[in-house]
């Protein structure tokens, strides 16, 4: 119906040359592109075959332009590829899953009204997304209090998120520091720790269970520092390095600060004279952030990489890059990716759970104590109670062949408990 | 009288306070160049022409982007920071000749038309470049060593470069006949057009010479930092408050300025908390200001 009005009025309007539908399907490519911010209409992906049983219908609101559209684009990406790959399978209960997006522009104020537009005019059942904890803190009362609707948070975080039907698929602080930092102070027998940080939540409460961390191995923090995002100079902080005889420094400065900050490290011999860098936010999109000396032994933690040896992931990926031919949004852990994709499926396992009953309590409940089989680094298993999820943890080191970066993994542990809640 | 071993280590703590003053120095020395680099093609356009262009940070992103392009099709990064300059001549003078030339009767909207324009530009390398940040590697990459010291050569070549350009800008301003020319038309059009001197030719070159500082300043950053579309905003706020403190007016205040802003801004973390330093590099600026409102210099134009 829909489509055959659309084109009388592109025929009704022949001197234009341009069709309203190519016009749209023109705008949104350059929106989805993060050319503007495409925020009036939203997106609906409806799958091919008939929905007589109703179909579950998925929101999701990440970020597609903004600061944060890299990673917003690839949640949007995962988050299109697991659900084809439901719906080819046959769908939930024998209901197809749809899709519809709102863009939160990495801008809390814009999300808001957004993410209303989901619950309340588009009814959906879950919401997944959210990338910046600003962001999440900003749309989980739209969702969970007024909009009574199940939120899934996939990103990598500071933790302490326990609000009841909001699930967090990322890894928590305990997840990335305890494998990190015990393997910095035994194995490679580093332990004056220095952690240079931007000034925001997340680096302040991971920085405060590292500490613990870090301590309780027999470490030191030599000192902990927080610096303005977009500082420029760091001088001052590569002479505290020095003074201090640091020989681990945990950064949590992130882009655009992050570039002058290890540049400067390198620069002063950090690494040259046996001092270990280490970042648990580093994933593939950040190889090519760095030059690639400067990347080089680099330390990450993280619930997947590309090189991670699983017959699975290895198949995932595939897919991925199948549907996404040369995209330059990659199925990464670091931007929530690997969240994105443990949120749908354990959505679709509780949803099987109930046998079709989308009502968020009885999701919920499934929900709790879910359990997915397969994902990117391995399966995962929700703590009853917790809305946290236990899953595969992996440090890797960044190596350097010719001037080409890569993650080598160096050492697995299974099922890392959130310790959330 | 000491004995040996007390005057060795005695000797040895005063070589450790020297490398540190040496390296501080040096540490400071280089931000404080980038800071003059960027500031410089505001200043002559600010000082020479009444015009505060808020899209300099936007000139001094394209000249990083110029190189970024060179660097993406293969083409050396040393021939990019060369044509940096070049490019954004060209694209200044484009822009004098359209739009700039529009605004001079009313420097606020100046200021307001100036804005619009670096947001289009901003943006649109957002689009560009997809959100994503950029690194781009030194030509020079690495690290030179006196005695204990490591110093990273690609700030050795800004620093100097910085002198470089500074010198030449003085000269061409001061010595060569465009430059008096180009004071003239400043001092007074009118009569600099009664002399036969085609003073709208005259603003377009200022503004290109401008635009060309503002680019070759971000060829020659960018390797220090990533590439984003931000990269010029970062250092516009600062640069304004250079100007100001410096002085409009002269080509000596806008560098004086900026190596007062640069130096401090550099400095206070060493002093103070990180956090803190960003706001009170400000408030130093805003307090000097308020005892001389007319900058460091207060003499008329050059």
């Amino acid at each position: 119906m829909t489509s055959s009005k659309e084109e009388k009025s592109a025929s009704g309007a022949p001197a234009r040359g341009l069709s309203r539908r190519q016009l749209l399907s023109g705008a949104s490519a350059l929106s989805a592109a993060g050319w503007i911010a495409g925020t009036s209409g939203g997106w609906l992906l409806r799958p091919n075959w008939a929905n007589a049983a109703g179909p579950i219908k998925m929101g999701i609101a990440t970020d597609i332009t903004g600061a944060i559209a890299p990673s917003g684009n690839a949640n949007w990406q995962v988050a299109q590829f697991a659900v084809e790959q439901i719906n080819q399978a046959g769908g939930v209960a024998g209901k197809p899953i749809e899709l519809y997006l709102e863009d939160t522009a990495s801008d809390p104020k814009i999300a808001v009204g957004n993410v209303r537009k989901l619950i309340q005019e588009r009814k959906v059942d879950v919401v997944l997304g959210g990338i910046t904890s600003a962001m999440r803190q900003a749309i989980k009362d739209p969702i969970v209090n007024r909009g009574r609707t199940l939120y899934i948070y996939p990103q990598l975080y500071e933790g302490q998120e326990c609000t009841k039907h909001l699930y967090c698929t990322g890894p928590t602080p305990a997840q990335q520091c305890d494998e990190l930092i015990p393997y910095i102070i035994n194995k490679l027998g580093k332990k004056r720790f220095a952690l240079p940080s931007a000034n925001y939540v997340w680096p302040q409460l991971l920085n405060k269970y590292a500490r613990k961390v870090i301590q309780a191995n027999g470490g030191e923090v030599v000192f902990e520092e927080y610096y303005p995002l977009d500082q420029p100079e760091y001088s001052a902080t590569i002479g505290k390095i020095k003074d201090g005889k640091v020989d681990c420094v945990f950064n949590t400065v992130i882009p655009p600060g992050l570039q002058p900050f290890v540049k400067q490290l390198y620069e002063s011999g950090f690494q040259r004279n046996g001092g270990v860098l280490s970042c648990v936010y580093y994933d593939e999109n950040l190889l090519n952030y760095h030059p690639a000396h400067e990347m080089e032994g680099l330390y990450s933690c993280l619930d997947y990489f590309q090189s991670v040896n699983d017959p699975f992931s290895a198949k995932l990926q595939e897919a991925y890059s199948k549907k996404f031919p040369d995209t330059k949004y990659l199925f990464t852990a670091g931007s929530a990716s690997t969240g994105m994709y443990r949120g749908v499926k354990f959505y679709e396992a509780a949803v099987k759970q109930t046998k079709g009953d989308l009502a968020r309590e009885a999701v919920s409940a499934a929900m709790d104590k879910g359990k997915i089989a397969d994902g990117p680094g391995g399966g995962a298993e929700m703590v009853p109670g917790k809305m946290h999820c236990k899953m595969n943890m992996y440090v890797a080191q960044c190596k350097v062949d010719a001037g080409k970066t890569r993650y080598d993994v160096i050492s697995k542990a299974n099922m890392v408990d959130p310790k959330e809640c | 009288m000491l004995k040996a071993g007390e005057l060795r280590a005695g000797s040895f703590n005063r070589l450790v306070i020297m490398d540190f003053g040496v390296k501080l120095a040096f540490d400071l020395l280089a931000f404080t160049s980038v800071m003059v680099l960027i500031v410089l093609g505001l200043g002559v356009v600010a000082s020479m022409m009444g015009i505060f262009n808020f899209a300099h940070g936007e000139f001094v992103l394209l000249g990083a982007y110029t190189v970024f392009i060179f660097h993406e099709s293969g083409l050396p990064i040393w021939a990019g920071i060369v044509a940096a300059p070049f490019v954004l001549a060209l694209f200044g003078a484009a822009l004098e000749r359209s739009i700039i030339r529009r605004f001079y009767a009313a420097p606020i909207i100046a200021m307001l038309g100036t804005y619009a324009i670096g947001l289009v530009i901003r943006e649109t390398v957002r689009g560009l470049l997809g959100g994503h940040y950029k690194s781009i590697p030194e030509p020079l990459p690495g690290v030179f060593t006196i005695g204990d010291l490591d110093f990273s050569i690609w700030r050795t070549v800004i620093v100097i470069t910085t002198l470089v350009v500074i010198a030449a800008s003085w000269l061409l301003l001061t010595r060569t006949s465009i430059g008096l020319q180009i004071r003239g038309s400043l001092e007074n059009p009118a009569l600099a057009r009664s002399c036969g001197i085609a003073t709208p030719r005259l603003y377009t070159l200022t503004f290109a010479f401008g635009s060309a500082l503002a680019g070759l300043a971000g060829a020659l950053i960018v390797p220090l930092y990533q590439l984003s579309a931000d990269i010029g905003l970062r250092f516009l706020v600062q640069a304004f408050l250079s100007v100001m403190l410096g002085g409009v007016g002269t080509f000596e205040g806008p560098v004086l300025g900026a190596t007062a802003v640069g130096a401090t801004a550099a400095g206070l973390p060493w002093l103070v908390i990180p956090v803190l330093a960003d706001p009170l590099v400000f408030v130093i600026a805003l307090v000097i200001v308020k005892f001389r409102p007319q900058g460091f210099i207060t003499q008329g134009r050059l």
